[in-house]
């Protein structure tokens, strides 16, 4: 337990500290949210207007103080240059990538954890290695390629799915539906490609060691085996691996996003970007931070329960 | 059918990816009766665990067998359709392989082991008679982990787990060569126990013909994939006939049989340990209060088992591990528990050790001459010398690990060792990891050499009878803590505490009566 | 895959970025007002794209951007990789753990938004670009050499090495290196592989290399809308992209 909540504890001041280098670096970077706004159409004069306005020309430690107060009060400020909220904008955004992400994951995960128990155990089946070029494939190629050939092959051959998101941002869960198949299969793709490959090269690990071996010559059936030796003892390096995919799934998905002009978080980010617009880019790193740090210590606790050894060490 | 085992004529070939051919069995015959103990005796690469595992109808990726039969209970294992053959395993023949690892799986407990084998529904009753059989007691070994019970405990739950739906063969392959040398006596014992009271045919492989001497009525002797004598035990132990087993049976160190002759105790130290704790992470204590001298031209043998801080002890002499308390000196009162970098190169030299891992011992990329001269920076000739002084030729200036034999490989390091001019050496269980014909040549080698040289040496090792024929002095070590210590002779003669006198009475029952 | 194929490939894909700019090919950025998107031609023998250039000599001097950059960052990455891990491991102590997590940080942090950040914010400086990819790739290759240092430093070889004088990073250079090379070299080829990939996702997405210049991403990004008028104008940069990546990852994997 204590073990655990030293961990937590540690957690929150990575965030924290990460946090604030965050708000220094982009404030360090070229612009901010009056040039966003203004662009080559401000003049000195009127830069200067809206910073004043804005109370941009504080000194730093005071706007991150400010911030830093605001966010904990749960407000996330506000975009100079779009004229709202960032909450207003963010958190749907949040939702949708958040939906395409379990739909990915749903899909990816458990169907890669079976794929590479089996294709580790019997690599010479003929299904086994189809599914093992097709994994190789899906790793090598860029996200974008593979989204490409999924909208040539299901929006324009076979016309099941729309190519592209029509609707708002802020659509209701069912209104999105339709669109979010599409990202969802390219992004559970590159996600299979990864689980599965770590999956399998733990099961022709483990398939080695005498414990396999011995369950095998005591006469315990092969079912039983494969689902109680084998596969508990390779899910750790699994579970690390998912973990970090899981939090890609929610961060890292922007040019998918691009590609089909989905309105999720990656999506934000790309336009954010090239819009210089910081009110934004900073609660999107933030979230990042926040889903890479959590994901982490639920990776980090699987694994220990897992593991008979490693739960009594925390006693 | 009264035949349990038989091979007719077996002969497997190993055959690699460029087609090379290495015979790994040849012309084997072997029958084992119902009922019968058979042990197979052989060093590394004699084949027996091969002969083992093709008795189980397994023939690994590589082997091929070109001619002969095989039948066990009955079936040719390796012919028939795979279904019948894992019907067998567990309920006709069961096979209780070497591990070096872990055979058990460490994330299901020993109940569920059992449950995987006799299948969901079998009662807790069935599970406890057959662990009690085996010699462990009580409902508290049905929720532990493998991890939580000691190396003899997980070997008996193995030996449960074999016979729990009653097979009428049960394959051993070394099964007590992880084990101490106490427990591996009781473990002996309890499958001594089994066979006589349920029935089972029993072949016990071990490199070890005092396991087998204990256990088998009648006794193979394999030597390169050829059975070179058979018979009943006590004959071939008694009067063997081929020569490999009169080798093999000199070579095994007893009691009072002496490769070295005892010198009289010097004064002068070349290193004073007083009072030496080392306390690993937590609070096991892997020394504790130790006080040791090792005088100058003596040789100290250092007996214990696994976990009695022999190993430890001699890290911390070298200065690969820290003490926690204590001092440690050596003969010109130079402080050793200074850390290694910060020792000046001459006292580095004093003091140098040979593993017991042949295979880690040196560089896989490195020739012999390299690993012997980049740290010490010997010329050629000296390093010449020192392959002399262990018997090794010119030729293995340009050798590789990998073209090596173990024994070639711990000579090498030996004379690593002494390229640095050591005033001690530290011999940490040299010779475990070698076949005992290889133990016996290397260990006269250090013998020779350490009259020779007229350095001191500390030698550990778990094998009382090698020690106490090679040692002046003899320091009986366990959990950490010196239980007995003196001349050899005093020691071996008159042992003063009881763990001393259980070794010496294993020792001294082993093969040779 | 047969190992032929993959030298064959691996062979073609060098000739082709070496000499490209030698060969009797159109130039890349000739604009053909009259021939766009067009399909086999004897003038065009892969067809045009959208502004009428040469699908052909595009798609063979598409690839010379990504690994100019590729190169240049994977040397970097590797160099501050392989000296992170192997000193952390050698250091030990709080050093090593204090390193250990900061590998494990980077491998797993969303640093392709600030990759993102800093193509966008400073242009598309090529040399920032490298600089930029080679730290965020540095940290694989770390793990990898500091898990193969520290095996490596448990072996006995390396404890008789310290007995008789070894020390720090002469003990790395003779002991170590020799030993886990092969390992790393193979982590430094993926990651090669990865940034070319990277790279390729920047300038997808506009971020990377600019037009006109011939690049694979950039090209399946302006031939995208045109998919089905002529395909081929996507579907040469996604084989060139894909055959070069596939190849190298499968010379890598036999070893």
């Amino acid at each position: 337990m204590k073990n655990l909540a030293r961990r937590v504890l540690f957690t929150l001041g990575a965030f924290v500290s990460l946090g604030v280098l965050s708000f220094l670096g982009i404030d360090a970077l070229p612009g901010d949210g009056c040039t966003a706004l203004l662009g080559r159409f401000g003049t000195d004069a009127k830069i200067a207007e809206c910073r004043e306005e804005h109370r941009l020309n504080d000194p730093v430690v005071v706007r991150l103080g400010n911030w830093a107060n605001d966010v904990v009060h749960g407000d996330l400020g506000y975009s100079i240059k779009r004229d709202e909220q960032v909450a207003q904008i963010v958190l749907p955004r949040i939702r949708n990538t958040a939906m395409l992400a379990v739909v990915a994951a749903l899909m990816a995960f458990p169907s890669a954890i079976v794929a590479g128990l089996l294709i580790g155990r019997y690599p010479h089946s003929r299904t086994g290695r189809a599914i093992n070029t097709l994994g190789v494939l899906a790793m090598t190629l860029p996200e974008f390629v593979i989204a490409t050939i999924l909208w040539l092959v299901f929006s324009i051959w076979i016309p099941i799915f729309p190519g592209v998101t029509v609707v708002p941002s802020n659509a209701t869960v069912l209104e999105l539906l339709p669109h979010i198949w599409m990202p969802a299969l390219t992004l559970a793709a590159v996600v299979f490609a990864h689980s599965m490959r770590t999956m399998k090269a733990g099961v022709t690990t483990i398939q080695t060691m005498p414990f396999v071996e011995s369950a095998r010559l005591r006469g315990t059936k092969e079912r039983v085996t494969l689902l109680r030796h084998i596969l508990p003892a390779a899910l750790p390096p699994v579970v690390n691996t998912i973990a970090v995919d899981a939090a890609w799934l929610l961060t890292g998905t922007f040019v998918t996003e691009a590609v089909f002009n989905y309105r999720g978080l990656g999506r934000l980010a790309i336009d954010a970007i090239s819009d210089r617009d910081t009110a934004i880019i900073l609660p999107i790193i933030l979230f990042g931070l926040g889903v890479y740090l959590t994901m982490s210590l639920i990776a980090d606790m699987v694994v220990r329960l897992l593991d008979p050894r490693l739960k009594q060490q925390r006693s | 059918m009264n035949t349990s085992l038989q091979f007719e004529q077996v002969c497997v070939e190993a055959r690699d990816r460029n087609q090379v051919v290495t015979p790994i069995l040849q012309s084997v015959d072997l029958k084992v009766e119902m009922g019968e103990r058979l042990g197979i005796v052989g060093g590394s690469g004699s084949g027996k665990s091969t002969l083992l595992r093709i008795a189980a109808g397994v023939l690994s990726p590589g082997l091929h067998l070109t001619s002969g039969n095989v039948s066990t209970a009955g079936v040719n294992m390796l012919e028939v359709d795979p279904k019948v053959r894992q019907e067998m395993y567990g309920s006709s023949v069961a096979l209780v392989a070497q591990s070096l690892g872990e055979a058990l799986t460490s994330h299901l407990t020993i109940r569920s082991h059992f449950r995987d084998t006799l299948g969901r529904d079998v009662a807790d009753e069935t599970i406890l008679s057959s662990l009690d059989d085996a010699g462990l007691d009580g409902a508290k070994y049905l929720h532990r982990y493998p991890h939580q019970i000691s190396g003899g405990e997980r070997q008996r739950v193995l030996l449960a787990l074999a016979l729990v739906r009653s097979p009428s063969l049960l394959l051993l392959d070394e099964p007590t060569s992880a084990l101490d040398v106490g427990i591996a006596a009781d473990v002996l014992a309890t499958i001594t126990r089994l066979q006589e009271s349920r029935g089972f045919a029993l072949v016990c492989v071990s490199h070890d013909f005092g396991v087998v001497g204990r256990v088998c009525d009648r006794v193979a002797v394999m030597s390169r994939g050829q059975i070179v004598e058979q018979g009943l035990t006590e004959h071939v132990l008694a009067t063997p006939s081929a020569p490999y087993t009169q080798s093999l049976l000199a070579s095994i160190p007893r009691l009072h049989v002496r490769i070295r002759e005892p010198q009289p105790s010097v004064q002068q130290p070349v290193v004073v340990v007083r009072d030496l704790t080392v306390i690993r992470s937590g609070s096991t204590r892997a020394l504790d209060s130790i006080n040791l001298e090792v005088g100058k031209g003596e040789v100290v043998g250092v007996i214990g088992e696994s976990g009695s801080g022999k190993s430890t002890l001699l890290s911390v002499m070298c200065g690969l591990v820290s003490s926690t308390s204590g001092a440690i000196h050596d003969g010109n009162g130079f402080d050793l528990s200074t850390p290694l970098r910060d020792r000046p190169l001459a006292v580095l030299s004093e003091i140098q050790m040979v593993f017991q891992n042949p295979d880690d011992s040196l560089n896989p990329v490195r020739t012999v001459e390299q690993s012997m001269s980049r740290y010490t920076h010997a010329s050629r000739d000296e390093v010449l010398a020192a392959l002399d002084a262990v018997e090794l030729s010119e030729q293995f200036l340009l050798r590789r690990p990998s073209e090596m034999s173990g024994g070639e490989k711990q000579r090498v390091a030996v004379a690593r060792a002494l390229l640095a001019q050591p005033q001690l050496l530290l011999l940490d269980e040299v010779t475990s990891a070698l076949d005992v014909t290889v133990q016996a040549s290397v260990v006269k080698m250090l013998a020779s050499v350490q009259a020779a040289t007229g350095m001191s040496m500390v030698i550990v090792s778990h094998d009382i009878a090698l020690i106490a024929s090679f040692a002046d002095r003899l320091i009986v070590l366990r959990n950490g803590q010196v239980v007995e210590q003196g001349f050899v002779d005093a020691v071996i003669d008159s042992p003063t505490d009881l763990y001393t006198q259980h070794l010496v009475k294993l020792a001294a029952t082993t093969v040779h009566k | 895959m047969n190992k032929r194929i993959v030298y064959c490939v691996l062979g073609f894909h060098a000739v082709v970025a070496l000499l490209a700019p030698l060969l009797p090919l159109a130039p890349t950025d000739e604009q053909d007002p009259g021939a766009m998107l067009q399909g086999f031609s004897a003038a065009h023998w892969l067809g045009t794209d959208a502004l009428g250039r040469d699908v052909l000599s595009r798609a063979l001097h598409g690839g010379r951007p990504s690994l100019v950059i590729a190169l240049l960052a994977t040397a970097l990455a590797a160099i501050i990789g392989v000296a992170l891990g192997s000193l952390a491991a050698l250091a030990g102590g709080w050093i090593d753990e204090a390193l250990a997590r900061l590998i494990d940080f980077l491998l797993a942090a969303p640093t392709l938004i600030l990759l993102l950040l800093i193509a966008s914010f400073f242009g598309h400086d090529p040399f920032i670009l490298s600089v930029t990819l080679g730290l965020m790739y540095a940290a694989p290759i770390a793990r990898v050499a500091r898990g193969s240092t520290q095996v490596l430093l448990a072996r006995d070889f390396v404890r008789v090495a310290r007995l008789q004088g070894g020390r720090g990073v002469n003990l790395l250079f003779g002991e170590v290196l020799p030993n886990v090379w092969r390992v790393v070299l193979t982590e430094i080829t993926m990651q090669f592989t990865w940034i070319i990939l990277a790279f390729s996702s920047l300038s997808f997405l506009g971020l990377g290399a600019s037009p006109p210049t011939p690049e694979w991403g950039l090209m399946i990004a302006e031939a995208r809308s045109y998919m089905t008028i002529n395909p081929l104008s996507v579907i040469t940069p996604i084989v060139m992209l894909a055959s070069l990546v596939l190849a190298v990852q499968a010379l890598v994997d036999r070893e």
